[in-house]
């Protein structure tokens, strides 16, 4: 994992296969405290508490087809060694909130990669799943709601429109960029 | 593409694609199109999986093919990622491995298109005799 919009893309690919109808996407940068959350919520079939417990274990997984799990302890990583934490708050048939955060003052932060790319797809391959997405620079707030986007007539299965959702999440996520205070390593 | 900045731009550019599209009948039941399954799981996502996916999206609605695509987990062959899951109406799936752009038009081309097989199929569903 290079960037923090694969990790998007793996943590929200987990809601998915847990089952959930609403997913919430956030990353809160927060510029006085040098910090960015990510966060996932979902509302999927949840794990037990000995299931989260063993979620940082690389050959801890549930499926069968194959012996490791390697996307939370990837994100543990990610975010452990620019100095953050990793929370999963989970229980069985509860959903569950995975929440990373990152230190921006530090110089080991991953950069934000291809977030808008990601999130066309993920609303373009999941219409059935109600994904909203935040993206909050201290004050000025970025939001999409793939349930809005249909009210409004924006059909993302349509030809052509997949690149047209990913060209607006992308002029709008770099006009957040530039309210970004200097001082931040965070990059693109 | 140029601004799309707004909601209104985004109504904007829908309407335009409306116009210029007559739109295709989607098919009632998922069996009758093409389907394809990228999968996106931490393996797939670390080798590639989304220049693929974004390259299957795009090039099977300029070559106005009806297909889903849609993302999946693992499938267990971690070691060929990103592999491609493509099932025909009416016919078993099929997992193609190591798949990129160039690998993925000959599967649009020759696979899709004409029904011939192509290197880098990944055999899955063996059935005993």
């Amino acid at each position: 994992m290079v960037d923090m919009a694969m990790h998007m893309m793996d943590v929200v690919q987990n809601s998915i296969r847990a089952q959930s109808k609403e997913i919430e996407i956030g990353f809160f940068e927060d510029s006085s405290n040098h910090t960015l959350t990510f966060r996932v919520e979902d509302d999927g079939c949840g794990m037990s508490r000995e299931a989260v417990q063993k979620l940082a274990d690389p050959f801890f997984t549930t499926r069968t087809t194959r012996r490791a799990g390697l996307g939370i302890p990837l994100l543990k990583m990610t975010c452990e060694q620019a100095g953050g934490a990793l929370s999963v708050l989970s229980e069985a048939g509860g959903g569950t909130v995975v929440e990373a955060v990152y230190r921006t003052d530090h110089p080991d932060c991953l950069p934000l990669g291809d977030i808008a790319g990601y999130l066309a797809l993920l609303l373009k391959a999941n219409p059935g799943i109600r994904i909203r997405f935040a993206y909050r620079m201290d004050k000025a707030l970025f939001t999409i709601d793939s349930h809005e986007l249909q009210k409004e007539g924006v059909d993302v299965l349509c030809p052509g429109m997949m690149s047209a959702v990913k060209e607006y999440i992308r002029q709008n996520l770099n006009e957040l960029y530039t309210k970004r205070p200097s001082g931040s390593l965070l990059c693109r | 593409m140029d601004g799309i900045k707004t909601l209104a731009d985004l109504k904007k550019k829908q309407e335009e694609v409306r116009s210029r599209i007559d739109l295709r009948n989607r098919a009632e039941s998922p069996e009758s199109i093409v389907q394809v399954k990228v999968a996106m799981a931490t393996c797939g996502i670390a080798s590639g999986a989304k220049e693929v996916m974004e390259y299957f999206v795009e090039e099977l609605d300029k070559r106005s093919i009806d297909a889903v695509v849609t993302q999946t987990g693992c499938m267990g062959y971690c070691f060929a990622e990103p592999t491609v899951e493509i099932t025909m109406p009416g016919k078993e799936p099929m997992v193609f491995g190591y798949v990129n752009a160039r690998k993925a038009d000959e599967i649009i081309e020759r696979y899709i298109k004409e029904g011939e097989l192509v290197d880098g199929i990944i055999p899955q569903n063996y059935n005993t005799i």
